[in-house]
Order: C-alpha cells, then structure tokens, then sequence
C-alpha cells in the first residue's frame, strides 16, 4: 500500500502550517482568546454560584436538614421537637456527617432604648454551631457565645446600627412560648459579628440554646437539627441514612430539596457551562474553517501535483486534519496555560464591592472567588478538538477529492 | 395599661404616711400597695401631640387589683369602642370595626399604644419597677413643705428592661412626681411628669401626666384625669373577652 509514514505527514501537515505564519498566528490567538475565555467565564461563574450555594446552604442552614413537619410551613415555637435521642443520635456519628448541630429558631423582637426589630433568634450550641454554619472570624466586635447556657447575645454589626447599640449593652429580645405567653429577657450584647450579606446581619441574632430554651419554656426542644458533610455535592448519597433514623415523625431533608431554587441552580449551571463553551466555539469555528478553506486554496496544484505523484486522497484528507489539529492543540493548549495562570493569582477573591448591591441581591457577596474545575476545563478542550476536528473535515474533504488534472491545470 | 396605670394610681391613691427614713423600695413597694387589692374607675382624656397634629380620646377604665386593667374609648366617635384589656403580662384588644379581639404579639409590644407615646410595654407591665430593679436613693429635698424623694432604680441583669436606669421621683403623699427613662449611656430618653396635681374623688391626686421623648419636644402624650372613683366594686366578668367584646357596663 501506498502510504507515507505518519512521520512525513506530520512533517507535511507542520510545515503546511507556517507558510503562511501570520494567518496561522492570528488563528492560534483567536483559539487561544476563545479557550481562555471558555475557561475564565467559567471559573468565574462557577465561582459566583458556588459561592452563592454555600452561603445558601449555610444560612439554610446545613446540607441536610430535621424539621418537625410542620415548621418550615410555620417557624414558630409550637413547631419544635425533641432534641436527637438514640437512633438519630446513632446515625449523626456516620463517616460521612462532620458536624451536626440543634438549635432553636424562632421569631422574635429585639429592641434596645430607641429601636425595635424584627428577627430570627438562634438558640444555638456555640462548639458545634461554629462547625456546622458559623465563622468565629465574623466576629468583628467581642467574641462568639462561649456556651450553650451563655447569657450574652451576639448580634449582626448592622443590627447594632440599627438599634443603636454596642457591644456591653443591654438588650431585650422577646417572643412567645408554646402557650402564646410573651417571654422575654434581657440580654448583655457580648458580640458583634460582621456576615457577608448585610441582609443576615440584619437577621439572626444568636444567643445560648440552653438560655433559650429556659426562656422560652422549652426543655430539651430544638427547632432543626443541621447536618454537614464533607461536600455539598455528595449530600444525596448519605442523607436516606439520616432520614431512615429521624423517622417519620419529623421531616428530613437535603438541601436540594429544602430549596429547590438552589437545587436547580446547580444542574442549571452545568447546562449553561456546556452552552457557554459552545457558543464561543461556533464563533471560533468559522474563523477555523476559513483559515483551512484559505490554505487548501492556495495549494490546488501543488494537491494535484503530490496525486499525480501518487498520494492516496486519504492522506491529503488526513494532512488537512492534522494541520487543524496541530493548529487547534496549540491554541488549546496556549489558552489552557493562560487561562490557568490567570485564575491562580485571583483565586484569593476579586473585589468587585463596586456592584455589590446587586450581587447581593442575587444572594453573592462582594468576593468573587473563581473556581477553576478540572470537568469544566476537559469539556471545553474536548468540545474545541471534536468539533474543530468536525468543523475541518469540509475543507480535507474538498481538497481529497480534487481531480488531479484539474488541480494541476489550474490558473 | 399597668405600667401607666401604675404611676397613675401610686399618684393618685396617695395619701400621706410618714415614715422616718424610707428604704427606696419600701417607697415604691408603698406607693404600690396604696394601690394594690384596690379598684378604681376613672374617666380620663389621652391627648397625643405632634408638630403638626394633636388629638384627643377620652375613655373610661377600670381597674380591680394589680393585675387587671381594662380601658375603653368613648370618644371620638371613630375611635368609640376600642378596647384594652390587660391580665397580668397578656395584653387583648378589641376594635369593633374588625369585630375581632387580638391578642397583642410580643412583637408589638414595642409599639405604641392607640398611636401614644406609650409602648404597649408601658401598659401592660406593672410591678416589674419593684421585683426587676434595684433602688437607691439619690436625694431626699424639701420642696413646698413636702419631702421629696429621688431614687435611681437599675434594672437587674436579665431584666427585660432596656432603660439602663429610671429615676423616679416620689413626694412624701406618694404622688409620683416625675418619671425618667435613661438609656445605658446615661443620656435621658423620655420621661413621664405629673403636671397638675390636685384632690379628685376625695385624695389628692396627679391630674394630668405627660410622657415624652427628649429629643423631641413638641412630641408629647397627656393624661389627664376627670374624673375617679375609688373602692368600686367591680363585678369579676367585667375583665373577661367576652367583656371586652361586648360592653355591658
């Protein structure tokens, strides 16, 4: 059979591709900008909804979560339930859960001398609120509950902006027990925390749960018990465990469902990673197709000529796809370099507090922390290679199947 | 109603008893039990005044013990029916327009109450200043040939109070003369005044008391007493619900 080595191709196909070098360098920049910014868009968006589905899950809070039945319909205190006994006690030391926590949260008013607000107080056991949802770095002001029978309160920096108020302060937070009598109590403000989204400090005000619990004449009861895991992602393979344990009587569920926003957000987010990619390749792919078109126009009597010679269709076919092969690795790999090194030194976080009004509107903070995911990156070198390959099979076609005399007769 | 009725009531159920030196909580625990296992019936006038608008509603109430109040406005006509009932910390209103008695929430306990300068809060608690505080007395004076006593009262810890202090002042016939709220900076905030003093069913009483802000002057809130009978014996289904729904009085 009639067939040059692979070598001599190569060599063909190579040399092809810098006789015109400054066609092919304007090509190689376009794929380059193209996978660059496949990549980077990516990164950053990952980053953004990442970002925004762990502060989600967080303030949720947790990746899984125990209700009684009732309470998400209804958040007040009649809607509580015992805190984890036996079974679910059990199944909370699984591998797979790292931290848990009970808390009870119920409405309720906080007012100081001049103000009074709306809020939701957490109740909450400070060792294990800390592993489960809370940053003891947010702490701007004081320190986080020491306990869970501490007798001080910590509240959002806004919130004491509202109310007027400082840390060592008195405060008197108040709200109802079970028999819709009106408790309340006075609190020291012992910190002040600083979250990410103003709308949080504005929110949860924290207190011991034990303290709580005695104010609002609830022994043992908790509002939702929170449970973590290694990754959010994985949250669907462990939690039928946690469910089976709860039992009926309450309500267990994953993050995914308990916000089915969120949920969708993230297989959204897929989708739209793949049409992203796509997008920018069909972009590219005409600049492609033009430059190889270009190249085999050039060259018609120099394809006669080697098939006059002899050279097999299949292999002009197979020089033509390799030129674009070549030209599309280089570019993917040029990109892929940039595209790296330019998410690794933003990794620490982009500011962009100049519109962080409306990223928190959407549930972002101010940070962007791009996230760079290896599945993102081979989607997109996949997705260049096949059908930049694809793309270029029309113009091998065409030069494959010139007839040689009129290949070699023309101009 | 309380903490109001309260003040009220310790001004207007005085009557001079000397003793030597009174221990601050003595003094108000006294000023209390003038007024405690007593009932009353009173007709006063609530006047809110604001920069640019000022109102008035007279209403009637009653009062059995330390525990129970109930309140009902008569006029004006648009007001006419509203009802407050409070029975030891729980608050109940009525407003015949709606047909329907809410309880008050722990969330608007805070507010004001009837568009006051009085929260809810003010209404509703009453022997919190005794059981929640710790008094001292700051002064003793002589004014008018009375003796005149100032005590700075210091809400406990857990109190849920948010004043960091309130400083009363109590004449010797235990009329409350001045009330003052100070928040934790010790910078004064509001504070309740009894502006006219004189006899009303057969005791010497505080006639018209004003509650307002520091900061704004010309926002105020007064009370003043018509009329008042003591000792009346009220029947026990005067402060129930269904009272308060359906007058029968």
């Amino acid at each position: 059979m009639n067939t040059l080595p692979f070598n001599a191709v190569f060599t063909l196909a190579w040399r092809n591709l810098w006789r015109n070098h400054r066609r092919t360098t304007i090509m190689l920049a376009a794929i380059t900008v193209g996978v660059w910014a496949m990549i980077f868009m990516t990164a950053l968006m990952r980053g953004m909804v990442d970002d925004m589905l762990l502060n989600s899950i967080r303030s949720l809070p947790g990746e899984v979560q125990i209700h009684h039945p009732q309470y998400r319909d209804d958040p007040s205190i009649n809607n509580s339930m015992p805190a984890p006994s036996d079974n679910l006690l059990a199944a909370l030391q699984i591998p797979e859960v790292v931290a848990w926590t009970s808390r009870v949260r119920v409405p309720a008013v906080i007012s100081s001398e001049r103000d009074s607000r709306g809020i939701v107080l957490l109740g909450v056991e400070p060792s294990s609120e800390i592993a489960v949802s809370f940053d003891p770095d947010s702490i701007i002001e004081g320190r986080f509950l020491e306990d869970s029978n501490d007798r001080g309160l910590v509240i959002g920096a806004k919130m004491a902006e509202h109310l007027e108020t400082r840390l060592g302060k008195r405060v008197v937070v108040m709200s109802q027990d079970p028999d819709n009598n009106i408790a309340d109590r006075g609190f020291r403000v012992v910190g002040i925390y600083k979250a990410k989204l103003v709308s949080l400090e504005e929110t949860y005000v924290y207190a011991g749960r034990d303290t709580i619990q005695k104010l609002l004449n609830i022994e043992n009861q908790v509002s939702e018990i929170a449970i973590t895991g290694e990754d959010y992602r994985n949250a669907y393979k462990w939690y039928p465990q946690i469910k089976q344990a709860a039992g009926e009587s309450v309500d267990t569920l994953p993050w995914y469902e308990a916000d089915a926003y969120l949920g969708s957000m993230m297989s959204m987010m897929d989708g739209f990673v793949l049409v992203w990619v796509i997008i920018i390749f069909l972009a590219l792919s005409f600049g492609l197709v033009n430059t190889l078109v270009m190249a085999v126009f050039e060259r018609i009597r120099e394809i006669g000529l080697m098939q006059a010679l002899g050279m097999r269709p299949a292999m002009i076919l197979y020089q033509i796809l390799l030129e674009s092969f070549l030209l599309l690795f280089i570019g993917l790999l040029l990109g892929n370099v940039i595209a790296v090194a330019s998410i690794i030194p933003l990794q620490s976080g982009i500011d962009i507090s100049a519109v962080a009004k409306g990223m928190e509107m959407m549930g972002a903070s101010s940070m962007l922390y791009p996230a760079l995911k290896v599945e993102d990156m081979v989607l997109a070198n996949i997705i260049v290679i096949v059908l930049g390959l694809l793309t270029s099979i029309l113009p091998a076609w065409r030069a494959a199947s010139y007839d040689p005399i009129k290949a070699l007769n023309s101009n | 109603m309380k903490h109001l009725l309260f003040i009220l009531f310790t001004c207007l159920f005085s009557s001079p008893s000397y003793s030597a030196t009174p221990e601050p909580k003595d003094l108000i625990q006294q000023a209390m039990d003038q007024w405690r296992g007593l009932s009353s019936y009173s007709e006063m006038t609530m006047t809110i005044h604001r920069p640019d608008w000022q109102r008035s509603m007279s209403m009637r109430s009653w009062t059995k013990g330390e525990k129970t109040t109930l309140v009902r406005v008569t006029e004006p006509k648009k007001d006419a029916g509203n009802g407050t009932l409070t029975n030891d910390n729980n608050m109940w209103t009525f407003a015949p327009k709606v047909n329907r008695i809410i309880k008050v929430p722990s969330s608007m306990m805070s507010q004001s109450w009837m568009g006051s300068d009085f929260t809810n809060k003010d209404i509703s608690k009453s022997t919190d200043i005794i059981d929640q505080y710790d008094h001292t007395l700051l002064e003793t004076r002589q004014q008018d040939g009375h003796t005149i006593y100032v005590i700075e009262s210091i809400p406990h810890e857990d109190a849920a109070v948010v004043w960091g202090k309130e400083i009363l002042t109590i004449r010797d016939d235990y009329i409350m003369l001045e009330q003052q709220f100070w928040d934790q900076d010790n910078i004064l905030v509001k504070s309740m005044k009894a502006l006219e003093i004189k006899e009303l069913g057969g005791r010497t009483v505080a006639s018209i008391i004003r509650m307002g802000k520091q900061d704004a002057p010309d926002e105020w809130t007064e009370m003043s007493v018509q009329d008042i009978k003591f000792d009346q014996d009220h029947a026990d289904n005067l402060f129930t619900l269904s009272n308060l729904r359906n007058p029968r009085q």
